[in-house]
């Protein structure tokens, strides 16, 4: 494999539950990746601007506070106006199944509740970050 | 205790039983590598009175007799013979008008004890309209943004309606009591007549839940001042439950998270005899939140093992004289294991935790409900919950006596371990400049890190285990929440707010906010100033303001490690 995946976890709004948030970004960077980690109150704009910063593949959120809907669809629209799109995002936390299916039809590209193994979120972050590196270098890169 | 004779022919004795133990698993091995849970504690095939003897118990010294020190057995002679523990819900959410009709049916169903959930924006100071509340008013809790949504919440339920009315607000202690005390002030009320109870613990909020606002000291002082302030006006309420809960949840495990809620409250003790007032003045306004939610023995013991060392530390280390001052109150929540999949189970989970803390001698005990798993709990799994306790407290016979597990060989053995084993990591805490300097030393965290990694590894490997969940899973999908919000709550609570902003008298309310601006800077109580605000109906979040710019804010050192 090539580079590093780089990975964003944080959390957004005021949800200061973090637990599951550390133990994914310890698995992720078991697992080899470059995690970094944005900790707790950071608002839908600043994920959004740390990730492009730090250049990350993918962003995972974690929310247990309820307010998942206003916040994956905040972070979604400002990736798209910052033309970054192509950042995966994926998140956990305690998000009833309509939601869940209401997100990834909005985009989110996996949500994770409690009781997934750690193994299971890193084996998706791979298959889906692979899977758009391979797409990058047989499309918009080597056009 | 035993019989010096008895014990070396049980010695004997129990030699030729553990080589047929010793056959039978050679034979036929046993279920799990090690039998323990995140307590840290492990369980052996079997206790006799040889464990007692090898923890070198004294029944007179380390067991006693309930209502005595050091209240192994429990802080009254009687215990529930009296009065059983209180029925206690933890409830609030969207707007005031909504938790309002949610009060009013928890009091048909006989609950007498509650704990108003704020949302996330009022816990951490700022209004609804504030950008930092964004999708969050009215979600984890309700919107309390002035005296005037309290005023709705309590509408038509006097604050005498319960045995104690609570709330959390733990880096905002005076703003809460003062939005009670100026809430009973409009019902018309005496304070003798009504009993605040205020979870008021700031300290674990830098390491687990995250509510803090504060620098550190700051959090402190808020929190010391409102148990300074009860002391002298209102002795009968419950100004402060120094949590071990929260620890326990993100991965201290049950037995350093009792430890840790004991280092805290030393932080509390410290300050408040610095500023002068005798330990015996306040010590007996002090409550304890427990919590073990794996091992139903473990759970008995952890209650017996920390009502045991706080009376010991509170006579020994604080000199304290009055028995009041070493009786631990403790609340417990009845929950844990709670999954989102078939939900219905959690009742079964729920009450077995209920029992357990009766078991061990709890004093006001919550009961979570089964579909909280995923969303608030509807009225019909609350009600579940009521029930469950009032089950537990009327049926079954299990109040009939005191302390019934109490001389238990198994139960008294954990209660020593426990016991010893939270000594030995308060001295650590105590070695590394007490609880704020383990934390800014970064101690707790690691402890909590490590504790939620091994959890996890445990669960991934079956080690332990969630029924319907990683063992006996089936293929159906998880499923929907009981419960809803009304996602309308936000807009109507920001119009709530806006109109309260143009009525009030805002020179008064400037005032007043000048007032909490000056007490801050000084070193007196602060919730005189608070209680002024907040009578003249200033915001949550102005009031926050105010104290952000004196105190500043609290800075996380960021690390998942």
């Amino acid at each position: 494999m090539g580079e590093k995946i780089r990975i964003l976890i944080s959390k957004v709004g005021l949800d200061g539950h973090d637990v599951g948030a550390k133990l994914v970004a310890k698995a992720l960077r078991d697992a080899g990746m470059e995690v970094v980690y944005a900790g707790l109150r950071r608002t839908p704009e600043e994920v959004v601007s740390i990730a492009i910063q730090e250049d990350v593949d993918a962003i995972g959120i974690s929310l247990l506070s309820g307010a998942h809907m206003t916040f994956f669809s905040l972070i979604l629209k400002f990736l798209a106006e910052k033309n970054a799109s192509d950042i995966m995002l994926f998140g956990g936390g305690v998000i009833p199944v309509s939601d869940i299916k209401e997100l990834k039809r909005l985009g989110v590209r996996g949500i994770f509740t409690a009781g997934t193994a750690t193994s299971q979120i890193v084996e998706f972050v791979k298959q889906e970050i692979e899977g758009r590196k391979r797409g990058k270098v047989n499309g918009s890169f080597f056009q | 205790m035993f019989d010096p004779k008895m014990l070396e022919d049980l010695k004997a004795q129990k030699a030729e039983w553990e080589k047929i133990l010793k056959k039978d698993i050679e034979r036929h091995g046993e279920r799990r590598r090690e039998f323990s849970s995140s307590s840290g504690i492990p369980s052996q095939s079997l206790y006799t009175p040889l464990n007692l003897e090898a923890e070198k118990i004294d029944y007179l010294r380390d067991i006693g007799f309930p209502g005595q020190y050091p209240f192994t057995r429990g802080i009254y002679p009687n215990m529930y013979r009296r009065e059983p523990f209180t029925f206690r819900i933890y409830t609030g959410f969207g707007t005031p008008k909504e938790t309002n009709q949610r009060l009013k049916y928890l009091l048909k169903l006989g609950v007498n004890d509650v704990q108003l959930a704020a949302d996330l924006p009022t816990q951490v100071g700022y209004d609804s309209d504030h950008v930092m509340a964004r999708g969050e008013v009215g979600k984890v809790g309700v919107a309390i943004d002035s005296l005037r949504d309290m005023e709705m919440i309590f509408d038509g339920v006097p604050l005498n309606s319960f045995k104690r009315v609570s709330t959390l607000f733990n880096s905002l202690g005076p703003v809460a009591l003062s939005l009670f005390m100026a809430l009973g002030e409009k019902q018309g009320l005496d304070r003798k007549n009504y009993v605040i109870d205020l979870q008021n613990d700031v300290i674990k909020e830098y390491v687990c839940r995250g509510t803090y606002i504060f620098p550190m000291e700051a959090g402190v002082r808020l929190c010391t001042d409102v148990v300074r302030f009860c002391a002298d006006n209102a002795p009968h309420w419950y100004p402060m439950t120094i949590c071990a809960n929260h620890l326990n949840a993100a991965g201290a495990g049950s037995t350093a998270a009792a430890a840790f809620a004991i280092a805290n409250g030393i932080v509390y003790l410290r300050d408040i005899l610095k500023k002068g007032m005798p330990i015996d003045r306040f010590a007996p306004l002090l409550c304890m939140f427990l919590d073990e939610r794996e091992d139903f023995f473990i759970t008995i013991a952890n209650l017996r093992a920390t009502r045991r060392l706080w009376a010991r530390i509170m006579r020994e280390q604080f000199g304290a004289e009055d028995s009041n001052s070493m009786a631990l109150k403790i609340t417990s929540y009845s929950h844990g294991g709670e999954t989102l999949r078939e939900p219905m189970n959690n009742s079964v989970r729920i009450a077995y935790a209920a029992l357990g803390y009766v078991l061990g001698g709890v004093q006001f005990l919550y009961d979570a409900s089964f579909d909280e798993a995923v969303s608030l709990a509807s009225e019909e799994a609350v009600k579940v919950a009521v029930r469950t306790h009032q089950i537990i407290a009327h049926e079954l016979g299990i109040t009939n006596t005191v302390d019934p597990l109490g001389g238990s060989y198994y139960v008294e053995t954990l209660t020593s371990q426990i016991e010893r084993r939270m000594r030995q990591i308060l001295e650590k805490v105590e070695s590394l400049g007490g609880a704020l300097e383990a934390i800014r030393k970064g101690y707790y965290q690691s402890v909590i890190g490590e504790g939620a990694s091994l959890r996890q590894r445990r669960f991934e490997e079956k080690d332990m285990v969630s029924v319907g969940v990683n063992i006996y899973r089936t293929e159906e999908e998880d499923p929907e929440p009981l419960f809803r919000m009304n996602q309308q709550s936000e807009e109507e609570q920001v119009k709530n707010l806006k109109a309260l902003r143009r009525e009030r008298n805002s020179r008064e309310v400037q005032s007043a906010l000048a007032g909490v601006k000056q007490a801050a800077k000084g070193e007196d109580n602060l919730v005189p100033a608070i209680f002024s605000a907040v009578k003249a109906y200033a915001t949550v979040g102005e009031i926050s303001d105010v104290l952000r710019e004196v105190f500043g804010e609290y800075k996380e050192a960021i690390s998942y490690l």
